[in-house]
């Protein structure tokens, strides 16, 4: 499990195991999902991205990956693919967990003065 | 733009790199196509974004890996406190490791405390003396103005006269205040108190030009006109014990009773450190005789003017003096020739010491340098020493940056420590170097511990912990594993090769320092031959300033001088007496023209120096009287007209002729002179000086209005001059009870005195070049120990094979003199290009003596040699059987 002394995952590697749990992918497709689902709000740099994989592997939340499927032929060399291993899925579940709680309380507040 | 992007992804760490490497390459050439396809502004965006973020993120890396092959290493990830925290663990751990050896870290720390302590030292004094000489506000635009008129015979530069005053003051817009200025000795009476003491009769508006207020009191105005004084702080607390009551107290001063009226800070010492006391001279546009040169002037620069501009200003100002002045069609000329002269206040004041103390700051500048070489040696000693343990953490999976952080903690914790030493150091040894420094230095005595100087010496502990470090840190942080197999037996080239540098670096800059110092050490021998025209030895000289009714002409002071004289010739041991009005190397004399029978206009006549001379001046001195006579006792009782003129004048006057019974005429007097003897040359001024032009008048002038002698300097020859001086001033104290007795010196202080500015900067600069010497000295002799024991198995075979100890010395000693002779080399070179830095000071020697560079490169040669020596013996005594044992 990570050991930061801010006590959680910093929301790009939040989205980077999220873009992973469909799957393994290469690094170039990890940087799309992320820019996708964070609705544009992240658009992690080549050096900053590979640097966060970099940690999710030495924390053992992924690992190098056999692709999904059959590869598309694309340009270049073969790509490696990273995926998420078992912690990985906890550790995703666990923030996304902890992220949902802290929503609802938000709501809950803000509904709450919204009311009177 | 693709290979820059590959060029940073280099920056990475390799272990990075392997895993990583060829996906960012790929990543970041699609990005960039993509960024690029949709347009060039796009593309340029995304570049240079792309490589700043590469740039960071490699950086990164490298001081918080993310990637570490084998897991996590808990100790790395601390998140962004990383900075504090990992330094403090490593401190903790340097102080730890040093302790255990106390040796490497007793002679570090004492090396380098050395160093920095002689740096902080002369910083210190730099601080105070060269970087804030003027405690006034707004001293940059205090100017010192002085006038030159080149072809006519009046010196290169001079002071001005009152007329220039007025007129500055009353037309200059780019002036906002000036003042003249002057300096003197007279005599101060204050209750039972008789004293000689430094003052100055400035304009009233010094004080206003320089912006200073009294502590106590008011300043003196117009209407004061010279009744009125201002004492300085040092004369309130001594002589006055810092009583209020003292304002408006009348005490005798400079020949008039004046009131005091206010007391300065401490801090004013205007125009001469010791200056005690001011009253005011005030200056009536009216009443002006123009032409009386002399008076230094000190302005303030208006807000926006310049040098140049003021320089220009003044230029047109002082040709209309004659309009509206008058003065004589000499007078005239001068002032057509004339030009001002500019300069900032602070450079006039600090005179002659910048030069001496940049040397200084340069030398122990140098001797820090190899302070830092030598630590440095033995900081890489002690990193190979610990090979093993280094190569054991890495194996274990420290990281490269960890191992080159605890280096460098190690190194900086020797700094610091050294550090604290030096300012103790410092802070003793500073007040005794400054008592052998030149008198008249501005604020040497305000010299301490400044903020500035505190700052300074934690720069340089922080360079020194740098330098020192930097080299083993990248050494202990370099995958070596192989280093663990070997038993760190081998040696490695590139090992040797920083260590050759080092000892290289040290010898050439040891060289630089003991050529300069030879330099300095020829200068002064030759300075110390010249023949002034007068001796040095054995003679005591001294002034008093008897004052009573009887005392009030010519006559009456002669008669009494002759008594006196013939009284300080009776005291045991003394061998002949005179005296002399201004003596040579204290006091300098008056100039004026004189004319000739053969050129009567007095206006164009010869600009000569005079002086008056009683009793036996030029035999005590032993000046040699080349034609004609000496003074006689008949020539001082009564008013002959006869004086005696120098060499240089009568060359000047009558050249190729003989003087004797010629005629010449002081300007202002209206009887002429007789020459009645022709005596050599003397250098009033020092031993650099050029012969004067001398003519010597006896006690008793000729014309009404001619010169009292009133307090001339007494010469005195004796065995006994360094202890006279009780007995002096008891016969003083039974003739002229009522005179001060000042100005008490013996001919060799004032000679040494004279030289004082060549001779502390030897000492100082000899003092650096043997610590210098040594520290370079010690690396050579450590450096050379070191690769023998390294070597003792290789010198074993060899001398079991059959090498002769002969052989196997030479080899040691080979090693070491290569080293020197290309330090050497890289010394004379380094030396040639900067001895230039003390040409100010040198005498009789150039720059580029060969003498003195090839003397010191064969010494250094020579120590190199012995430093070798010893090692070399130790080499051939190896028992080849105990070294193939280990």
């Amino acid at each position: 499990m990570s050991d930061r002394s801010d006590g959680g995952m910093s929301l790009l590697e939040f989205h980077v195991l999220l873009a992973l749990a469909n799957g393994p992918l290469y690094g170039y497709a990890i940087r799309d999902a992320v820019a996708a689902e964070s609705d544009g709000s992240l658009t992690p740099r080549a050096g900053s991205l590979y640097r966060v994989i970099a940690r999710m592997m030495t924390w053992g939340l992924v690992s190098e990956a056999e692709p999904a499927e059959p590869l598309s032929p694309h340009p270049g060399l073969a790509r490696k693919y990273y995926g998420l291993t078992a912690e990985g899925r906890s550790a995703l579940a666990a923030e996304a967990r902890r992220q949902k709680s802290a929503a609802a309380l938000a709501e809950e507040r803000l509904g709450a003065v919204g009311r009177s | 733009m693709k290979t820059i992007m590959g060029l940073l992804i280099r920056l990475f760490p390799s272990g990075f790199r392997a895993q990583f490497g060829r996906d960012l390459v790929e990543h970041v050439r699609d990005e960039h196509d993509r960024a690029w396809s949709r347009g060039p502004l796009r593309g340029l965006w995304y570049s240079i974004a792309t490589a700043l973020d590469l740039v960071r993120s490699a950086i990164a890396e490298r001081l918080e890996p993310a990637w570490v092959a084998g897991g996590p290493d808990t100790s790395e990830s601390e998140g962004v406190g990383w900075l504090m925290s990992g330094w403090t663990k490593d401190i903790r751990h340097a102080m730890r490791a040093l302790r255990r050896t106390p040796g490497f870290t007793a002679v570090s720390i004492a090396t380098l405390g050395l160093a920095i302590g002689a740096n902080a030292g002369i910083f210190s004094v730099v601080d105070t003396v060269l970087l804030d000489p003027l405690p006034y506000p707004d001293a940059d635009r205090l100017v010192y103005i002085a006038a030159t008129a080149p072809g006519s015979d009046l010196p290169e530069e001079f002071g001005v006269s009152a007329e220039f005053f007025v007129q500055y003051s009353e037309q200059s817009t780019m002036l906002e205040d000036v003042a003249l200025t002057n300096s003197f000795t007279s005599t101060l009476r204050a209750d039972e108190r008789v004293e000689r003491v430094w003052m100055s009769s400035p304009t009233a508006s010094l004080f206003s030009t320089l912006g200073v207020k009294p502590i106590l009191g008011r300043l003196p105005v117009d209407e004061d006109e010279s009744r009125v004084a201002v004492i300085s702080h040092a004369l309130w607390t001594t002589w006055f014990g810092s009583d209020f009551g003292v304002i408006g107290r009348s005490y005798y001063m400079s020949g008039a009773d004046r009131e005091i009226i206010g007391v300065m800070g401490p801090d004013f010492r205007y125009p001469v450190e010791g200056t005690l006391l001011w009253f005011p001279t005030p200056v009536r546009a009216e009443r002006i005789v123009p032409g009386r040169f002399g008076a230094p002037m000190v302005g303030r620069l208006a807000p926006g003017a310049t040098l140049e501009g003021l320089t220009a200003e003044l230029h047109t100002l002082a040709q209309r003096l004659p309009e509206r002045f008058g003065g004589s069609a000499a007078y005239a000329r001068l002032i057509e020739r004339h030009r001002p002269i500019v300069r900032p206040l602070r450079d006039e004041v600090l005179g002659d010491i910048s030069g001496p103390l940049w040397v200084l700051l340069g030398s122990v500048g140098i001797v820090l340098l190899i302070a830092c070489a030598n630590v440095a040696n033995l900081f890489m000693v002690r990193g190979e020493q610990r090979q093993r343990d280094l190569a054991i953490r890495r194996a274990i999976g420290a990281g490269r940056g960890q191992l080159f952080r605890s280096q460098m903690a190690e190194s900086l914790v020797v700094a610091l420590f050294a550090g604290a030493l030096a300012v103790v150091l410092a802070r003793a040894s500073v007040p005794a170097f400054l008592r052998a420094a030149p008198p008249n230095v501005p604020r040497l005595g305000d010299v301490s511990m400044t903020v500035p100087t505190l700052l300074f010496t934690l720069g340089v502990c922080l360079l020194s912990a740098l330098l020192c470090g930097l080299i083993p840190a990248i050494r202990a942080s370099s995958p070596n594993v192989a280093g663990l197999r070997d038993g760190s037996r081998g040696s490695t080239r590139r090992r040797h090769w920083g260590r050759d540098g080092l000892v290289i670096a040290q010898t050439a800059l040891a060289l630089v320092l003991l050529i300069g110092s030879g330099l300095l050490i020829r200068s002064f021998q030759q300075l110390r031959s010249v023949d002034p025209g007068y001796d040095t030895a054995d003679i005591f000289t001294f002034q008093i300033a008897p004052e009573r009714a009887s005392l009030n002409d010519a006559q009456s002071f002669a008669a009494f001088h002759m008594d006196f004289m013939d009284r300080l010739a009776a005291l045991p041991g003394v061998e002949s007496v005179g005296l002399v009005e201004n003596v040579p190397l204290d006091e300098g004399t008056s100039s004026g023209r004189f004319a000739t029978e053969e050129e009567p206009d007095i206006e164009s006549g010869a600009l000569l120096s005079y002086t008056w001379a009683g009793g036996d001046y030029f035999g005590t001195m032993s000046i040699q009287v080349l034609t004609g006579r000496a003074f006689t006792q008949a020539d001082h009782i009564s008013d002959l007209g006869n004086v005696v003129i120098s060499k240089s004048a009568a060359d000047m006057l009558w050249p190729g002729e003989n003087p004797i019974g010629r005629r010449l005429r002081p300007q202002g007097a209206e009887a002429w002179e007789t020459v009645v003897g022709v005596v050599e040359d003397v250098m009033q001024n020092g031993f650099r000086d050029s012969p004067q032009a001398l003519v010597y008048f006896p006690l008793v002038g000729q014309s009404p209005g001619a010169r009292i002698v009133s307090s001339p300097a007494y010469v005195m020859r004796t065995g006994r001059a360094e202890n006279i001086a009780p007995e002096v001033r008891a016969l003083v104290s039974e003739v002229a009870p009522e005179a001060p007795m000042y100005r008490v010196y013996t001919m060799a202080g004032l000679a040494a005195a004279s030289m004082v500015q060549l001779s502390f900067t030897m000492l100082a600069l000899g003092i650096t070049s043997v610590l210098a010497l040594i520290l370079g000295t010690v690396g050579l002799y450590g450096v050379l120990s070191y690769v023998v024991a390294e070597r003792t198995r290789e010198i074993g075979v060899r001398m079991a094979l059959g090498a002769e100890a002969k052989s196997v010395q030479r080899m040691v000693v080979g090693q070491g003199i290569r080293v020197v002779i290309i330090g050497v080399v890289i010394g004379v070179l380094v030396a040639r290009a900067s001895t230039r830095a003390l040409s100010s000071l040198l005498f009789g020697v150039e720059a580029a003596d060969l003498a003195t560079f090839v003397g010191m490169s064969g010494a250094m040669l020579l120590v190199g040699l012995l430093a070798s020596y010893v090692p070399a013996r130790r080499a051939s005594s190896v028992d080849p059987i105990e070294s193939l044992r280990e």
